[in-house]
């Protein structure tokens, strides 16, 4: 008997207007099984959440990847496991 | 008004340069202290506080990563002050004598009421210069780049219309 390997997911965080615009902080979503090029993730997680808003955040937000953030998104592969936020322009202070 | 992230916590980060800290209230004589020494001639401090031209304040931080992102800044003015010039030669020529002595950057997360700080630096060194210096080069430095967001209550306005604010 042979069971298949679980389905690889990444955990996504929201922070302010990305977290208002869909209503949600945190959630798993399924990685293709091939992994996902983070420089496709924007693009998936509009196609998620159509008419919220989010598209418009992402075009001015930053990626972290397990809490580094990402200077190139191009040359980082998601595989499984990772935790990935979105991050807004910042406002603390 | 909307569920806070979970990512965001409060949490403390201890360095050899100092204390970072998030949390969802602020002591500041305590942070004061926290920072003096014996070895310490000047103690700078910045309390960022809310105007009442608002309701008040919500922040929200993603606090695993912007306290790995203030101590990257914090360790950054401990290396980058350069000692002031009144300074006695020898001292200068010691690389022993450290600029700064302590930096302690606490920031609050939650709802803010009006006159409350949401921010508090204090910085001491043996002399005036480099604790001025590096209080206001972090807290720039910390509004540029921590990821900590803001948002901010008008009276009468809907909080669920409420927009994040942008420093830069």
């Amino acid at each position: 008997m042979h069971t298949p390997p679980a389905q690889a997911t990444i955990t996504i965080l929201y922070f302010a207007a990305a977290s208002t615009a869909i209503g949600k902080t945190v959630e798993e979503i399924p990685l293709p099984s091939a992994g996902l090029a983070l420089a496709n993730l924007a693009s998936l997680l509009t196609s998620r959440y159509p008419n919220t808003g989010l598209e418009k955040v992402l075009q001015t937000s930053q990626w972290s990847v397990n809490e580094e953030m990402v200077d190139d998104p191009t040359t980082v592969t998601l595989t499984g496991g990772e935790e990935v936020a979105v991050i807004p322009p910042v406002s603390g202070g | 008004m909307s569920l806070p992230p979970a990512a965001s916590v409060e949490s403390i980060l201890e360095i050899p340069e100092g204390t970072i800290a998030i949390s969802h209230s602020l002591n500041v004589q305590e942070i004061i202290n926290s920072v003096q020494d014996d070895s310490a001639g000047a103690t700078a401090v910045f309390i960022g506080t809310t105007r009442n031209s608002f309701k008040g304040l919500e922040y929200q931080a993603y606090t695993k990563l912007a306290l790995k992102t203030i101590a990257d800044i914090v360790r950054n003015a401990a290396s980058s002050v350069t000692r002031s010039d009144h300074q006695p030669q020898a001292q200068r020529d010691s690389s022993y004598v450290a600029s700064l002595v302590r930096c302690s950057v606490h920031h609050r997360i939650g709802t803010v009421p009006v006159g409350e700080p949401s921010i508090v630096i204090a910085v001491s060194s043996p002399h005036r210069k480099e604790s001025f210096v590096a209080c206001e080069q972090i807290l720039e430095d910390v509004k540029r780049k921590a990821q900590i967001w803001k948002r901010e209550f008008y009276e009468g306005e809907d909080e669920d219309t409420a927009q994040w604010k942008e420093n830069y």
